[in-house]
């Protein structure tokens, strides 16, 4: 495997044991390499679409379906909970985690709650709606906004 | 990319912002997306959907208006 694919594993791997974003430290500490070489792979592997970082360019803002700061879409599952990026991530999590969880969300309009079983065979009955603004064209220009 | 109880709750949402309505999509269908995009997403190999794979997936959950096709020029500019 590359080094960035055992950067992007790590990273990923931390995100589903522990709900949150690891640090490069965190992964250097994993790899045993130095953490401006996982800051390196982070800036190679947010070109390839598979990481979102802060401005700082090392701190990973998402690793969707994973979140690395809070927002209104959580999932819990095995006892642990996660952020999601979007309503479409929080269904993303349990999809890659290949567990049952229940997700947390509310309507975008209102606020009303939303508490969503998902299952091996995927979510309960329910008749709530997704609804995306941005063509799938643009999603990348401005992912936080999408 | 929210969730919201009806879609009279997403008229109102667009109404209010001055945005268009875009194509609805169900739980069900989500689910299918959310699969299709991240089931792998853990293993060393796992990498994003390429364009004419997203196309597909859409396809496959008949979402195949232009809005959901990732090189689209109908969509060029910003929202």
């Amino acid at each position: 495997m590359d080094f960035d694919s055992q950067v992007k594993v790590c990273v990923y791997r931390h995100f589903a044991d522990t709900g949150e974003a690891p640090t490069a430290v965190d992964v250097a500490g994993r790899l045993g390499c130095s953490s401006g070489q996982v800051i390196d792979a982070y800036t190679r592997l947010r070109l390839r679409r598979v990481l979102l970082l802060e401005e700082d360019g090392s701190t990973i803002r998402m690793a969707p379906p994973f979140s690395g700061i809070p927002t209104p879409h959580r999932v819990e599952s095995a006892g642990r909970w996660y952020y999601a990026n979007c309503a479409w991530d929080a269904l993303g999590i349990p999809a890659a985690l290949h567990r049952n969880a229940v997700i947390y969300s509310e309507c975008g309009q209102t606020g009303e709650p939303l508490r969503l079983e998902v299952g091996g065979s995927g979510p309960e009955q329910s008749n709530w709606l997704f609804h995306c603004l941005v063509p799938a064209a643009q999603w990348w220009v401005d992912l936080v906004f999408t | 990319m929210l969730l919201f109880r009806s879609e009279e709750r997403v008229s109102e949402w667009c109404s209010e912002r001055g945005v268009p309505q875009r194509p609805l999509v169900t739980v069900p269908q989500l689910w299918q997306l959310a699969a299709a995009w991240y089931s792998s997403r853990l293993e060393a190999d796992a990498r994003r959907p390429d364009p004419d794979e997203i196309r597909a997936i859409f396809a496959r959950i008949g979402l195949a208006d232009p809005f959901w096709d990732p090189q689209a020029d109908t969509f060029a500019g910003p929202v």
